[in-house]
């Protein structure tokens, strides 16, 4: 993939990779940093990108590596930034989807993220993160039935 | 109210601002500064036991074949950690003969965690002198073996560096880098999560790497942790 063919597909990628970080980081800084960082390793080892994988997967593998370390560094995790819920009628019930989704175990909410962002199928989210198809569908109900829990309350 | 519609709704809702894009735009170009040349700017000196010292300079001190061998190994792996492939070192160090307090503080400054900083009165609390961050700071000052002995992960209270023998820079270099390096690494053809560094981890392509944030996380998905490096030690 030359340079040019390169800042194309971030260009396309960068707003769905923004929007998997800043749910994943909980905030604008961050978010920007790890595509960031995501989009210069991607650069630095785009000479090993292969055809074989979809572009788009590929990115989000880069991404969520990044985004996974930078989880491991936060314990405990942060409190909600504030004032970013959007319209006060559907906010409270993002805030609460939001507080919610902090229960849910990292591996879970990287992928109900991927999934829900840009539809992901289960076989492109298996190979993202290197795991079964199996594995991608009990992640994910366990993620939904703990969002479930957690919503009821 | 259907999960399915909240989670869509609430992922696709978050849209970048429009100077973000510009800002990632315009970083496209930017070219990470590279570190695996500062390997070559020490002078490594060792003992039949293990390193000894490190200091600005060139060249290896050792007296014996053998200490000959761990100034090499140490220099390799420093190159390997500058280069972002290694998070811990495996090369032993001869701390023999440094006063009984100072050999305390490095031994816990040595159990910082990568990419983890802690304070001078953290430090201190933690050797059993809660008052002595001052003289934590100083024993710290006369690492012998600084980046081995991770003095750089030990900060100020207010978060500000400190004093570095190396100097402010290097110090804000080594953070950075160890800010962009990821600890545990899976290999998805193995479904083997290592430490980088770790000699297995460094036969895996770049195509076929994960990365994980614990080692019970990587199990939940699968993984097992590598027997040579043992992750579960340290995450």
């Amino acid at each position: 993939m030359d340079e040019r063919a390169f800042s194309r597909v971030a260009e396309t990628y960068a707003g769905r990779l923004y929007a998997v970080a800043y749910r994943l980081l909980r905030n604008r800084a961050d978010a920007e940093d790890a595509v960031q960082r995501a989009l210069m390793k991607a650069f630095a080892a785009r000479a090993s990108y292969s055809p074989r994988w979809a572009v788009s997967t590929w990115l989000y593998r880069v991404l969520s590596n990044v985004c996974i370390d930078e989880l491991r560094r936060r314990r405990p995790p942060p409190e909600p930034a504030p004032g970013h819920g959007g319209r006060a009628a559907d906010g409270v019930e993002r805030a609460d989807l939001a507080r919610a989704l902090d229960a849910v175990p990292r591996e879970a909410r990287l992928l109900l993220a991927l999934h829900y962002v840009d539809g992901l199928s289960y076989l492109e989210l298996a190979r993202v993160r290197g795991i079964s198809v199996n594995t991608v569908k009990s992640q994910l109900a366990r993620g939904k039935a703990i969002l479930r829990r957690a919503l009821e309350n | 109210m259907d999960l399915d519609l909240m989670l869509r709704e609430f992922f696709t809702a978050a849209v970048p601002p429009r100077d973000a894009l510009a800002r990632l735009r315009r970083g496209l170009g930017a070219r990470p500064r590279r570190l695996e040349p500062l390997a070559d700017r020490f002078r490594i000196e060792a003992s039949d036991r293990g390193v000894t010292r490190l200091q600005p300079g060139r060249g290896v001190g050792a007296p014996s074949h053998r200490a000959r061998r761990h100034a090499e190994r140490a220099r390799e792996e420093l190159r390997e950690y500058l280069a972002g492939r290694r998070t811990f070192f495996a090369v032993p160090v001869d701390l023999d003969g440094l006063p009984e307090f100072q050999a305390a503080v490095l031994a816990h400054a040595a159990r910082v965690p990568f990419g983890e900083v802690v304070s001078y009165a953290t430090l201190a609390q933690r050797i059993g002198h809660p008052r002595a961050a001052r003289a934590v700071g100083n024993a710290l000052a006369r690492n012998p073996v600084p980046v081995i002995v991770p003095c750089h992960r030990v900060v100020r209270e207010d978060g500000s560096w400190g004093h570095y023998a190396f100097g402010h820079a290097m110090k804000t270099l080594l953070l950075t880098l160890e800010r962009a390096t990821p600890v545990l690494v899976g290999s998805t053809t193995t479904r083997i999560v290592c430490r980088r560094g770790c000699p297995h981890e460094q036969r895996v392509a770049d195509s076929n790497r994960v990365v994980f944030a614990s080692v019970p996380d990587a199990r939940s998905v699968g993984y097992r942790p590598c027997r040579v490096c043992r992750p579960a030690r340290v995450a």
